[in-house]
């Protein structure tokens, strides 16, 4: 995407965004709200990397649904609610991705883990695909229609 | 524009493709594939970046519609109860599948007879074990030995099962005391460095692409070999039709570039690997005087029977972080418990059971699949609850072969080529629903047994048509089947379709490794029958 994703939107869109952010996650439980949360950086993030959200949030932040932001979504899941999605996922992808409140909720993102063949399992050390496996078989067998007996 | 017709034409880099292309450019065949996506690099994959829930949604969706890309062709779904999944590409679908890498099991090829409904296969499991040995080998298949849910003997897995995590753990613990079966998962992806690629670091974003090349996709299993071998792979090449000669056979593919010019690319031997929807698709495009209903379907079976295999997700919630975000999408424990008929359950056959991770912070705080969402002060707690304290059982079941569900061209939509589009026509059986009802009681009392608090259920996933499968089937009455028991076209006789297409019934697991398990044995058989393979003169 070239320019600037938030040049297509106004003083009045970035309000109403920030109104249904603290509606959706207000603080509470020790963590920020979503309207402190998701600044020009953020949101510029979420539709840099989603630039079909543009024009759904914008008709989604469209100053015709009023001030009060529960208005809005109820509005928004009645008659549009694609663009209700886009605008939650707007909300909650600018807040997630902040490094601040992925510490809090103790999300370090997708870490690299290598693994390590070699350690020992501990399914094995208790036994447990080995009383899996003294059961015997329990695959149907197509000569008899009926599971495999123990041999 | 080619002049010498290639020895085989494939139509498709995917999974199939690439093991066909493989086996027979190692064998000296002249191969030429057209493939109408590209080549993908680790790089552009999204997992280890942060707009990775983001971009899952839409540039990486699974879902060709989501997606949109030019590559992509939609697929009219609107009546359809599943979405069907797909990927265009130099590796196909494997690059955004999960891994997971089960064979089918004996009695899956003996439905009819065992059970009284579908139909059998003209083949046999133990026909398809040497295969699915070779194929585990190709692709670096990391299993564990021993599982008594299929016949004992045979190979040993090339590598070390994929660690079962904390979740896997649980859930392993409560089955032994259940007396329940479950064994580690087979996948697809390295647990040990193995043909030259990394093993997996357990980022748990399989199906958005593996950045470090662990999880198997052709485009670095297959491929590579196949072109030094001498295969030449064209991509942004798009299919528009087959064409045939009088004499019936098929003597190539007329085929759009990315700027839309029209080629011809003959070959004496064509081989469809597009998928069981776009396989599907190209045969009834390629209708002539000669076949008015389609290529290859005199038996008018093409496009019907479509499996897609119904899906219910069930989640438990824990009380301790599991950190299911980490670890391989292709599953960490199965189980095969209820996978067989037990007729006292009210349904046929059964499900094999896969225990997944549950992504990160953005799933778990948008509405969940089942419609539950949590606004306001209480969506911190929800989400507190939800990332990383989950283990999640996905159910695939046995998917009966119905005629009513099929794909056909639409009259109304076409692809950015102009060509039409698949239809889907797909609805759930009865059979269906009442096996994941059966399915989800079970997944649940597994998850509570494990020490869940809470137990979450999507009784049928709408964006889970990952199996693609059923609409050539093969058989040996070409009245009742469209392919030969070595893939090959009745009707067509130098006319291939190695792809899911072929399936006469789905089972009820992953079914990528019996796929290319049936494309591996298909590529040899014309292999061996390379002298009595009819050509266009």
């Amino acid at each position: 995407m070239s320019g600037d994703p938030l040049s297509d939107f106004g003083r009045p869109e970035r309000a109403a965004f920030a109104a249904v952010a603290d509606h959706l996650i207000p603080a509470a439980h020790d963590m920020p709200s979503a309207g402190e949360v998701i600044n020009d950086t953020r949101l510029r993030f979420v539709l840099r990397s989603r630039p079909d959200l543009v024009e759904p949030l914008r008709a989604a932040l469209r100053p015709e649904l009023g001030e009060d932001p529960a208005q809005r979504i109820t509005r928004l899941q009645a008659d549009e609610p694609d663009r209700l999605a886009a605008l939650q996922l707007a909300v909650v992808g600018g807040y997630y991705t902040d490094a601040h409140v992925r510490e809090l909720i103790g999300y370090p993102g997708q870490e690299a883990r290598p693994v390590d063949a070699g350690r020992y399992p501990e399914y094995l050390a208790e036994g447990l695909t080995d009383q899996v496996a003294a059961r015997g078989p329990i695959w149907r067998d197509p000569a008899t229609g009926r599971r495999v007996e123990t041999s | 524009m080619a002049t010498e017709p290639a020895d085989v034409l494939i139509i498709g880099a995917g999974a199939t493709g690439g093991v066909v292309a493989r086996r027979l450019s190692e064998a000296g065949y002249r191969v030429v594939c057209l493939e109408q996506g590209d080549w993908h690099d680790k790089e552009e994959y999204r997992g280890n970046k942060l707009d990775w829930e983001l971009t899952m949604r839409k540039q990486w969706s699974t879902s060709p519609n989501v997606r949109g890309l030019p590559e992509d062709y939609p697929i009219d779904e609107t009546d359809a109860e599943i979405s069907p999944l797909m990927f265009s590409g130099v590796g196909g679908s494997m690059l955004i599948f999960a891994g997971a890498w089960p064979r089918m099991l004996p009695s899956d090829f003996r439905v009819r007879s065992l059970d009284g409904v579908a139909d059998d296969w003209p083949l046999t499991y133990e026909e398809l074990r040497p295969f699915y040995e070779r194929t585990d080998r190709e692709f670096g298949v990391s299993a564990m030995a021993g599982d008594p849910a299929y016949p004992a003997g045979g190979e040993d897995p090339p590598l070390p099962p994929l660690p079962i995590g904390p979740g896997g753990l649980k859930v392993a613990r409560a089955h032994a005391r259940l007396g329940w079966h479950w064994w580690p998962e087979p996948n697809s992806i390295l647990s040990v460095p193995y043909d030259g690629r990394r093993p997996c670091v357990q980022r748990g974003t399989c199906q958005q692409g593996c950045n470090e090349g662990a999880k198997a996709s052709t485009d670095l299993t297959h491929w590579p070999k196949a072109i030094a071998a001498g295969a030449r792979l064209i991509t942004g090449a798009r299919v528009r039709r087959l064409e045939t000669n009088d004499a019936g056979l098929v003597t190539g593919a007329t085929w759009l570039d990315r700027d839309g010019n029209e080629h011809f690319e003959p070959a004496r031997v064509t081989v469809l690997a597009a998928n069981a929807i776009g396989s599907a698709r190209l045969l009834l495009l390629s209708d002539s005087a000669a076949h008015p209903d389609g290529l290859a379907n005199a038996s008018g079976l093409v496009g019907k029977r479509l499996m897609m295999h119904p899906f219910a997700n069930v989640g438990g919630l824990f009380e301790e972080n599991l950190e299911s975000w980490q670890g391989q999408f292709g599953c960490s424990i199965e189980s095969f418990e209820f996978y067989e008929t037990d007729e006292r359950r009210g349904f046929v056959r059964g499900a094999k059971w896969g225990l997944a991770p549950t992504f990160g912070p953005i799933n778990a705080a948008l509405p969940s699949r089942a419609g539950t969402q949590v606004w306001g002060p209480e969506h911190h707690l929800h989400v507190r609850s939800h990332l990383g304290h989950g283990a999640n059982w996905g159910l695939f079941g046995e998917d009966l072969p119905d005629p009513a569900n099929r794909v056909t061209l639409s009259k109304t939509m076409t692809d950015s080529s102009g060509i039409p589009v698949p239809e889907i026509h797909y609805r759930v059986s009865d059979n269906s629903r009442r096996l994941l009802d059966f399915h989800i009681q079970r997944a649940s009392e597994s998850l509570l047994e494990a020490g869940a608090h809470a137990v979450e259920v999507d009784s049928l996933m709408r964006y889970s048509g990952w199996h693609l499968l059923g609409t050539a089937r093969m058989g040996d009455d070409p009245q009742t089947s469209v392919l030969n028991r070595w893939n090959r076209a009745h009707d067509v006789p130098n006319l291939y379709v190695v792809d899911g297409s072929s399936f006469v019934t789905s089972g009820g697991v992953n079914p990528t490794s019996t796929i290319v398990a049936l494309a591996l044995r298909a590529a040899d058989h014309m292999i061996e029958t390379r002298f009595d393979q009819e050509v266009p003169a």
